[in-house]
């Protein structure tokens, strides 16, 4: 099923993709590989202009420009027969999709992080302390089946300066290489999900 | 009178030995939080499929009960005189009762009646282990309708109450009344030996087919017991049991099982069982018994189609099907799997009560926590915190917030975990949301 992303259609994709409507990230750490993946299949994009959706006139193809957090419902609701998105946000949204294939790009973690000085040093020591995400279901479901009953406080972005302002004791956030835990004084605890672009249908 | 007076003041106060009748119960707090639980599951899953309540009174005309239990039933039919001296009975079921309100209320009711109903019968019965003469009978009911898409949706409300209760291995073992007796009429069983059969039938699951071979052999030929024996026994997939049962009146049960897994209750559960009779003489069509493998407690609910419900207050016919779930069967079963541990009390967060100074503050975190839907108490007096702690200890309750002078001037809240011990402080601005966040997870 793994791939790397190549500039030539990898001999898998059998993707019959007439009529297909593919929703991507319109922009975003997903959009470049999203871009270079809908090309591979013989899909004449473009993305000029401001338009969300760009009709494909030989391939027959349409995609569609969303914001990431939308595309599972776009896909589950069947207004898209096809998605790209990456495995953290579709963890989180709990739509009613299933996994074509993993894409090989987009490769990131969801990471629980802690104030370097902080007592908390391991994932027990969450128990009743405060968590703060744009992840709750994905931070809830993974504590919860560790027995770890902690507050979780939802944010939407920047949840790395949560702890600073005393808003929150820990976060869970997706890193990729780590340079925004270490500018905010912050270590890692522990892996609660390792994700990367798929492809999802209905 | 003065005399008494003086008397009075001479005995001991008299008390009355505080006791219950034999056969009755109390509840403390804890049993009626998962009794409780139990029962707001199963109503549930009732309302999502549509059914309404109705209540009838405890009380009823003593001719309105009479007679429709049985000889066995009207000996442990409770009667009394009232004080007007009317002849009266305590609801002995749900069943009869709500027979006489379809009767007197079948003009202004919407049909088919769907109606569920739990409450508490009566029943002179000698009290053993698992009978009481006080109990709740939990019925779900159609009435006023013969199609088969009733007996598939009491198969679908079954099924979703003990998925919802948590019972992971339960089986619906059905069959139908119309299967049995044609199977029993072309075997050429006498008509009037039938319902002897049946109740051995139902004891084929206990005593086993070698005892049930020789009990039936003293009622009906040994050639009769044969092809009985052969049908009974039968194994396979419930269309292998059809097709193989092809000669017989199957199309009921083709039918519903059909539709049964179009409302996607597996297989593995819904169990066609061809022995399942269900003694009472009054099933005419689809039967249904559930049983949980794991435990040796008989049938935790059972039920099936009946005509003419109302017959005995009304000549208008109204067909029904339905089942009556064992309450306090189901309760021992979910004890004993375990499945009731994380039922608690009702108060999550307990807020202390320092003194009058800080009183003001407790209690605008109070009515905080509680407009959030958080069930939230304070403690009535300015004691020490270690036995305020005590009293939440005894509740059961999780959190308590401490409220001192010190946290109230620094802003903050302190929050102990009972369960853990660990203390926690925080800003309180963030008292709600700490919770809220704690709840949803």
């Amino acid at each position: 099923m793994y791939m790397t992303m190549t500039n030539t259609v990898p001999q898998s994709v059998e993707l019959d993709i007439r009529d297909q409507t593919i929703a991507i990230q319109r922009r975003g750490k997903l959009y470049d590989g999203s871009m270079q993946f809908v090309r591979s299949l013989g899909i004449e994009v473009s993305h000029q202009g401001p338009g969300l959706i760009e009709q494909c006139p030989t391939s027959g193809a349409c995609i569609l420009y969303l914001r990431d957090d939308d595309i599972p419902e776009y896909v589950a609701r069947g207004a898209a027969s096809m998605g790209i998105v990456g495995e953290n946000v579709l963890a989180e949204k709990q739509a009613a999709v299933t996994i074509v294939r993993k894409l090989g790009f987009g490769q990131c973690r969801l990471v629980l992080a802690v104030p370097k000085d902080s007592p908390l040093m391991s994932l027990a020591d969450l128990n009743g302390e405060r968590i703060a995400t744009s992840y709750p279901r994905v931070v809830n479901a993974f504590l919860k089946a560790r027995g770890i009953n902690a507050a979780i406080i939802t944010i939407q972005g920047s949840v790395e300066v949560a702890p600073e302002l005393n808003l929150a004791d820990a976060i869970c956030d997706i890193i990729q290489t780590g340079t925004t835990l270490q500018a905010h004084n912050l270590i890692e605890l522990e892996t609660v999900l390792e994700s990367e672009a798929v492809l999802i249908t209905q | 009178m003065e005399q008494n007076t003086t008397q009075q003041k001479t005995i001991q106060p008299r008390t009355i030995q505080p006791r219950i009748l034999k056969g009755t119960r109390d509840f403390l707090p804890a049993d009626m939080a998962r009794r409780d639980y139990v029962m707001n599951t199963i109503r549930r899953v009732f309302e999502r499929f549509g059914y309404d309540t109705i209540e009838t009174p405890v009380i009823e005309y003593a001719e309105t009960l009479l007679g429709k239990y049985g000889e066995e039933g009207t000996k442990l039919l409770y009667q009394f005189k009232d004080n007007g001296g009317r002849d009266i009975a305590l609801r002995y079921d749900q069943t009869v009762p709500t027979a006489r309100f379809v009767a007197m209320y079948a003009n202004q009711l919407p049909m088919p009646f769907k109606r569920y109903q739990i409450s508490r019968v009566w029943r002179a019965d000698k009290p053993a282990k698992g009978r009481y003469r006080e109990f709740y009978q939990c019925d779900v009911d159609i009435i006023g309708t013969d199609a088969i898409l009733s007996e598939v949706e009491i198969a679908a409300v079954i099924n979703d109450v003990f998925t919802e209760l948590g019972f992971t291995h339960y089986r619906i073992r059905c069959n139908s009344r119309r299967l049995i007796n044609s199977i029993l009429n072309s075997i050429g069983v006498p008509k009037d030996t039938q319902p002897k059969v049946l109740q051995l039938l139902d004891k084929l699951d206990k005593i086993g087919p070698d005892s049930l071979r020789i009990e039936l052999n003293a009622i009906i030929d040994v050639v009769q017991v044969d092809a009985l024996m052969k049908v009974m026994t039968m194994t396979g997939s419930t269309t292998e049991k059809l097709s193989a049962l092809q000669e017989y009146d199957v199309s009921e049960l083709k039918q519903f099982f059909a539709l049964c897994n179009d409302y996607t209750i597996p297989e593995s559960v819904l169990e066609f069982d061809v022995s399942l009779a269900r003694g009472l003489d009054y099933y005419t069509g689809i039967i249904y018994e559930v049983m949980i493998p794991e435990l040796t407690l008989g049938s935790v609910c059972g039920g099936g189609r009946y005509e003419n419900l109302c017959s005995m207050f009304t000549t208008r016919q109204f067909s029904g099907v339905g089942v009556a779930f064992g309450f306090d069967r189901i309760l021992m079963a979910m004890e004993e799997l375990n499945l009731l541990n994380m039922v608690g009390l009702n108060a999550q967060v307990l807020v202390t009560n320092y003194d009058q100074t800080t009183l003001s503050d407790s209690i605008t975190a109070v009515r905080a926590l509680q407009s959030a839907g958080i069930n939230t108490e304070l403690y009535m007096q300015p004691v020490k915190f270690a036995k305020q702690f005590t009293y939440a200890n005894q509740k059961q309750i999780p959190f308590v917030i401490v409220l001192g002078p010190d946290e109230i001037a620094r802003q903050e809240v302190t929050i102990k975990n009972m369960e853990t011990g660990k203390q926690k402080t925080i800003p309180r601005s963030q008292l709600v949301s700490y919770f809220n966040g704690m709840i949803t997870s």
